[in-house]
């Protein structure tokens, strides 16, 4: 379909004519379009034309499909057909800024994995880091440029016109010597573009550049400042540490480098034979992913976290800690425990374990959690801290994060004002959504309003892009060069995998060619494209770090490694300097009787996940809700409210109102009630628009009192019936195991002290098994298997949305999935168990197929559709299968997954395909292969090296993204591989073993505290 | 019987026969509506496969559901035929005479129906011929350890045996009709079909013989067949399915529910064609029996499977057994239990078993109640099977009703044809018992 044009010696698929067409009639059916629903008159005519008898059955059952084959007269230079390349990047899903390698085969960006160079993601990947390619293919991008037509539409224009605009509007602006009112809004970028920005509005006549994050962390950097006088962010390294007491921050999902920290909670906190495993502990309202993970999670009443961390000082100080600041005093047990609602016996008991697990570490300040004291419960916890002498241990500021250097919250209240004003007279904006991040009570769509000319960079029409008067499409970041500095002494490149996929131009280059043409402007941006500018902009990075190399092997080995990594970082260790305590009362706006917690969600950030199908379709972890909002809502409040699950709930603060339907379950106080952000968009593509609620909405435009960060937790609701009812679509409907043994633990004690019965061994075999009418599989030289950490698997679906990018694994929307028809062929199961104390317990537990050495599903197809191979994979062969679906039935782990529909990727998600991979049609049955694909490649090259291969060689998509490293895979039958290793455990059982299924992957059990 | 004083050798003739007259407009009638019915379930099949098996209402992990539950239920009917043509036939039960020609029609048209499902519920129904072992280049073989292997030799040999069966029984009846016919057509017709027979003795010597061997060869099928479907459910290791009590479980099932509609069919057509001589009361109460006897093997079944589920000690097994009864199918649980184990209890009254007006309603409830039987052997028990996560819901589709209601069309089709153009009780059988005609007789 399409043709592969040279040109320069890379290849770009273009989009032939036809194609085009298909895009912009591409239709939004219900569903997301994804399945083939409904019938078209022709095709009904062609079903009544057989009834009639008029023709074949089989005139209405297949199509051929038509493909043209066009071939490469000259083939490009550096493309071998079939063979990927590979490009180094930096993510910029999220400010972390985790490094990432993106495989291009045939032109085309297929597949992301981590950068194992960059060490804050050490080669691992998020969720969102694994959907990006689906923002580069978004079917809903913005092609080309658009301009207002004279009806006041956005139309598309060609890049001369729109750029021909701009200029004419710039031009204006600064006759009129407003140069100054000109506004640049971003995100927190860093480097080059923003030495760009800096410099091109200076010159233009000294705007305003504004660098809005949704997430920021002003309260935190205000705390620093205040304890440690530096207004930072650090680097906590969790990992050196043993006892973790967290205020709300969900550094597993969204707090400042969720990849990073889960991979160092999973270096201290996860149980390694010979290891001390460490406690953690997560105090929050509202049961947070990262709180599921905790061996604790204290319910703490919202904004009175500062108290508790006070109060458990001064049982710390009382009983001889290191520093003893003034009025801690005041904080005793009991009055604090009537404060925050947390048991005496808890804060006493935690305050021991806090001084007696050395060194132990208090960190503060998820986003949700932010109340209008978050400053000063940030300082109380710094003053844990300095109180149980960690400071200067584990709190690094020498590798603080540039986050901090994003315009504080104050700031963009202001800029809104000035907006307002109509002080300004021409605003930039690029690829942030402040109409959908910013509270509806701020006024910002009002205050865009009164801005004579908006200009938006973005690469989707979204709330903000719509009011936009010209939009000058960037490419996204797969498709463009740029640099991202994150922290201290990472300085990531990004470069681009793949030529852009639409007619879209880096807003780099259209600062440069703009000023080509504006006066004065033309001798001070003579570069020709931002690249060239980048490249200049970088020997600086050389001068500092080039250790004598030469600029071009300095430049090429950075591109290469996708920046500059620096491992001898200086550490920067706080050392604490006030010590006064005045800590507030939190305050909530509003007459309701319940808080209200808007809380970021690990799939969607800031809501610029919500356009990909892939985040969309990944289950939330803990509610298993799929496609939509949804209103926790404590089992006792929902009792009083007469509100089951999925009635639709009504919540009003006295700045608007929402409705969504309820989720009703223990991991949320009784006073409050949590929505996710991320979803409620009405424009930003079919898959984001008319989904979901968005909580930021009803928040007041309150901010923190010290900070003047924005307060997240302010607010207090009204929460009714409405009424109405509807099943809430989740991908599990069952809460907990049912007695079932499934998903199992064990604790520490049993562990440690030799209790614990060892079940597990390499084949899971049961007493009798050798008895079997037929022959055991002979392994010829490899026995593909697989671990599963329980104790490590934090639930963060990343696996699964590398197996869908990697696979070909369709996603069937909302309708489907309520339907039980989700593809995925690796899902995260999710029990919860009531522990000791009456707590709830969260287990995840990554299901896919066990890969059985006796499999129920073989030897019922009747076609030998699926069999078992001389490595031990269980084999499926899409061709053969007729669809009777016995193999799906007779399994005993439902892992099989069936082709209901033929299902779509609308143009160009498909592009995405990995060519690798069989693309199914309907009426056939699909599972995981453990990347069939990935064995047979690494197998080729080995064999062409004339070797055997070694353990690490061959990894599948889930293991390599898994950022805690819970999934390891390899050769069970050489007993030197890590996985043979690991399936010879204390902790390893194979699940069902009891049926002598013989499944090829160890669980190992998790492992909880006793006492917890 | 006593039919010395009312029927004769030329009675029987013209009363069978009659029933081949030209269709009247309520048969015409029946038929159209019939048909039109079947169109509608033939379009519904036609949707699913242009749109794909998604359009039935399948849940993970429900792979299976009303598609096989019919293709059990038509095996199952399919089983009274040849049990009341052969095995009765075999063991010398009168009862059987009158009777068995509708019944072993129900057999063959009911394999008709049954052998549609396996298809209609294939993702990939065009390529339905890969189940049989052919010679092909690929050399692509089938996997003679799938139980829907042995499915498709049972069925297909069961069809052949019971449609040869039910022919050759036909064989003298149908020259009878031909030796009557008038119209150049139909003598056609029935010539063909009547292979010649010209009822000598050498002919009914062999005949005779011939019956009975395909008797006693029908007989061991009768078992058999239902044995290989219970075998689907039996040897997967699904909860609510692994269980050696399955083969006989199926049988007696289905043998009660052909007998139900045996009964279903027989009742309307006495009454339709005043065959009331013929078909009597006697002969229902025999069924009614047979009745009681295999309801009370089912009843027996359904007892015994929770008391192993429990005996057993696997969670997974008990669980299923607890959810049946408790879940969210328990409606359709109770249902059965009420139609197959309750209401037949009310035929140890011999009035009520004598009485044919209770005897329909009876056969309705039976019939019922042992389709969801099958719905809750296969789609409660995969609904809840190992794994907690896992457990899942299904919801009938609009299509599979369609393709539902256009199987009973189909079968009823193939009936209303079969009423109006062979013998639906057997002339040949009935004579033998019939006094010999003598000049008495003919004057009379």
């Amino acid at each position: 379909m399409s043709e592969r044009v040279k040109k320069g010696g890379s290849t770009k698929p273009v989009l032939s004519k036809d194609e085009e067409s298909v895009l912009s009639s591409e239709p939004g059916l219900g569903n997301e379009g994804l399945t083939a629903g409904g019938i078209k008159r022709r095709d009904f005519l062609k079903i009544i034309g057989v009834i009639g008898g008029t023709a074949a059955v089989t005139g209405g059952c297949s199509s051929e499909p038509v493909e043209k084959i066009i071939p490469y007269v000259i083939p490009p230079d550096d493309v071998i057909p079939g063979v990927s390349s590979y490009y180094a990047t930096t993510c910029t899903e999220c400010p972390a800024g985790c490094g990432i390698v993106v495989e291009n085969r045939d032109g085309r960006a297929i597949k992301i994995e981590g950068n194992p160079e960059n060490p804050i993601n050490a080669g691992k990947t998020c969720a969102r880091g694994q959907a990006v390619l689906q923002g580069l293919y978004n079917p809903d991008r913005t092609r080309s440029p658009l301009g207002r037509n004279s009806s006041g539409e956005l139309q598309a224009i060609g890049w001369e016109a729109a750029e021909k605009a701009l200029i004419e509007k710039i031009g204006e602006v600064r006759k009129q010597g407003k140069g100054n009112r000109i506004v640049f809004l971003t995100y927190n970028v860093s480097g080059t573009f923003d030495k760009l920005i800096k410099e091109w509005l200076n010159a233009l006549g000294g705007g305003k550049h504004v660098t809005y994050e949704t997430f920021a962390y002003e309260p935190l950097q205000e705390a620093n400042k205040i304890s440690f006088g530096t207004d930072r962010i650090p680097t906590y390294d969790i990992e050196k540490t043993k006892y973790l007491l967290s205020f709300g921050a969900d550094f597993l999902e969204t707090w400042i480098s969720p990849t990073e920290y889960a991979r160092k909670y999973s270096d201290a906190y996860t149980y390694e034979k010979g290891r001390v495993m460490g406690k953690f502990v997560q105090v929050e309202p509202r049961l947070s992913l990262t709180g599921a993970n905790a061996d604790e999670w204290v319910p703490i009443k919202p904004g009175t976290e500062g108290f508790l961390a006070l109060g458990i000082a001064n049982l710390i100080s009382s009983s001889g800690g290191v520093a003893n600041p003034a009025n801690l005093g005041n904080y005793t047990p009991d009055r604090v425990s009537e404060i925050t609602g947390v048991p005496e016996e808890t804060i006493r008991r935690i305050a021991k374990e806090f001084t007696e697990s050395k060194p132990s570490l208090a960190i503060g300040g998820g986003v949700a959690n932010t109340g209008t004291n978050a400053t000063d419960t940030l300082v109380a916890i710094n003053m844990l801290n300095s109180v149980a002498g960690n400071v200067g241990e584990t709190v690094d500021f020498g590798r603080s994060f540039t986050l901090s250097k994003a315009t504080p919250f104050r700031e963009i209240k202001s800029l809104v004002d000035s907006m307002a004003n109509g002080e300004v007279e021409l605003l930039l904006i690029h690829n942030v959504n402040p109409a959908f991040t910013l509270p509806k009570s701020l006024g910002f769509e009002e205050a865009l309003g009164k801005v004579p000319f908006v200009v938006s960079f973005s690469s989707f029409v979204d709330e903000t892009t719509r009011l936009a008067n010209l939009v000058l499409p960037d490419h996204t970041t797969l498709e463009s060069w740029g640099d991202f500095i994150p922290k201290q002494g990472i300085y990531g490149l990004i470069q681009p995998a793949m030529r852009p996929v639409f007619d879209t131009k880096s807003t780099g280059d259209v600062i440069l060619s703009v000023s080509k043409n504006l006066e004065g402007l033309k001798d001070q941006f003579n570069q020709g494209t931002f690249y060239d500018y980048l490249r200049d902009s970088w020997k600086e990075v050389h001068e500092q770090f080039g250790s004598g190399k030469d600029f071009e092997t300095f430049w090429f080995e950075a591109v290469q490694r996708g920046g500059v990594f620096r491992k001898d970082q200086p550490s920067a260790q706080a050392q604490i300097s006030g010590s006064d305590v005045a800590l507030s009362e939190p305050k909530f706006e509003g007459e309701g009787d319940m808080y209200f917690m808007a809380y970021p969600s690990y799939r969607y950030y800031d809501g610029r996940g919500a356009n990909k199908p892939w985040l969309q379709e990944l289950p939330d972890a803990l509610t298993q809700v799929v496609w939509d909002s949804w209103a926790e809502i404590h089992p006792d409040t929902a009792e009083k409210l007469g509100v089951e699950e999925g009635d639709f709930v009504l919540i009003e603060s006295p700045y608007g109102k929402i409705e969504t339907q309820a989720l009703v379950y223990k991991g949320i106080r009784p006073d409050t009630v949590a929505v996710l952000i991320g979803l409620g968009h009405d424009s930003y593509g079919r898959y984001a628009e008319g989904r979901g609620v968005n909580p930021i909405d009803i928040l007041p435009p309150v901010v923190d009192e010290k900070s003047g960060g924005f307060a997240w937790l302010s607010t207090k609701v009204k929460v009714s019936k409405t009424g109405e009812s509807a099943r809430l679509v989740k991908a599990q409907h069952t809460q907990t195991q049912d007695g079932r043994n499934v998903a199992r633990a064990v604790t520490l004690n049993e562990l440690q002290s030799g209790v614990h019965h060892e079940e597990g061994h390499e084949l899971h075999e049961i007493p009798g098994h050798e008895y079997g009418v037929y022959k055991p599989h002979e392994h010829i030289k490899y026995r593909w298997g697989m671990s599963i950490d329980l104790s490590k698997c934090i639930g963060c679906g990343a696996c699964v949305v590398a197996c869908y990018a990697e696979n070909n694994v369709a996603v069937v929307g909302k309708e489907q999935v309520a339907k039980g028809r989700v593809m995925s062929w690796i899902r995260i199961d999710r029990y919860f168990e009531e522990n000791a104390k009456g707590g709830l317990e969260a287990r995840f537990m990554p299901m896919l197929c066990q890969h059985c050495d006796n499999a129920p599903c073989e030897p019922v197809c009747p076609v030998y559709a699926t069999y078992h191979n001389y490595e031990g994979l269980n084999a499926m062969v899409y061709n053969r299968c007729v669809g009777t679906r016995y193999c799906s039935n007779n399994c005993s782990y439902k892992v099989r997954r069936f082709n209901w529909f033929t299902y779509k990727w609308p143009e160009p998600l498909n592009w995405q395909l990995n060519p690798d991979v069989t693309v199914r049609s309907k009426g056939v049955m699909e599972k995981c292969t453990f990347n069939i694909q990935r064995i047979n490649h690494a197998r080729r090259r080995a064999q062409e090296e004339g070797r055997d291969l070694k353990d690490g060689e061959v990894t599948p998509a889930c293991a390599q993204a898994c950022p805690t490293d819970a999934i390891v895979f390899g050769d069970l039958k050489n007993p030197e591989s890590r996985v043979s290793r690991l399936a010879k455990s204390e902790r390893g059982y194979g699940v069902l073993a009891e049926l002598n299924t013989k499944p090829a992957i160890t669980y190992l059990k998790k492992v909880k505290r006793d006492e917890a | 019987m006593n039919h010395e004083t009312t029927i004769t050798y030329s009675r029987v003739n013209h009363d069978i026969i009659r029933m081949l007259d030209k269709p009247g407009a309520k048969w015409w009638i029946l038929f159209v509506l019939d048909l039109g019915v079947l169109a509608f379930g033939l379009f519904c099949f036609l949707y699913q496969v242009y749109t794909g098996l998604g359009v039935a209402g399948y849940s993970h992990p429900v792979f299976w559901a009303v598609y096989i539950t019919n293709f059990v239920f038509w095996v199952g009917i399919a089983h009274s035929g040849t049990l009341i043509s052969a095995i009765l036939f075999l063991f010398r039960a009168r009862f059987r005479l009158s009777i068995y020609r509708i019944a072993e029609a129900m057999t063959v048209f009911a394999v008709f129906t049954a052998g549609l499902f396996p298809i209609i519920h294939l993702g990939r129904p065009w390529n339905f011929y890969w189940l049989f072992p052919y010679p092909n280049q690929r050399e692509l073989w089938i996997n003679f350890k799938s139980p829907l292997i042995w499915d498709v030799f049972a069925v297909s040999t069961y069809l052949t045996v019971s449609s040869v069966f039910f022919f050759v029984g036909m064989i003298p009846d149908i020259a009878a009709i031909r030796d009557r016919v008038k119209e150049t057509p139909r003598k056609i017709m029935y010539s063909i079909l009547s292979l010649g027979w010209k009822g000598s003795d050498w002919e009914w010597s062999h005949y005779t013989r011939a019956y009975l061997y395909f008797a006693a060869f029908a007989t061991p099928l009768v078992i058999s067949v239902h044995s290989v479907v219970s075998w689907d459910f039996a040897m997967a290791n699904v909860p609510g399915w692994h269980t050696t009590i399955f083969p006989p479980y199926f049988v007696a099932g289905a043998i009660f529910s052909g007998l139900g509609l045996v009964i279903t069919l027989t009742v309307p057509i006495r009454k339709i064609f005043h065959l009331e001589e013929y078909i009597t009361v006697a002969n229902f109460e025999g069924m009614a029996k047979l009745i009681m006897l295999t309801s009370a093997i089912v009843t027996y079944a359904y007892l015994v499977e929770p008391l192993m589920a429990w005996y057993s000690g696997s969670p997974y097994e008990w669980g299923q057994f607890v959810y049946r009864a408790n879940g969210e199918y328990a409606f359709f649980y109770w249902t059965m239990i009420f139609c197959n184990s309750i209401v037949p209890l009310v035929l140890w009254f011999k009035k009520i078993r004598t009485n044919i007006n209770a005897l329909f309603i009876i056969s309705i409830f039976i019939n019922i109640g042992m389709w969801f039987e099958r719905f809750n052997i296969i789609v409660i028990s995969l609904s809840h099977e190992f794994i907690p996560s896992s457990f899942g819901l299904y919801r009938v589709s609009w299509v599979e009703l369609g393709i539902t209601a256009g199987s009973f069309a189909w079968f009823f089709m193939f009936f209303l044809i079969f009423i109006k153009t062979l013998p639906a009780i057997s002339i040949a059988e009935l004579k033998e018992i019939l006094p010999i005609p003598t000049k008495e007789a003919k004057t009379q």
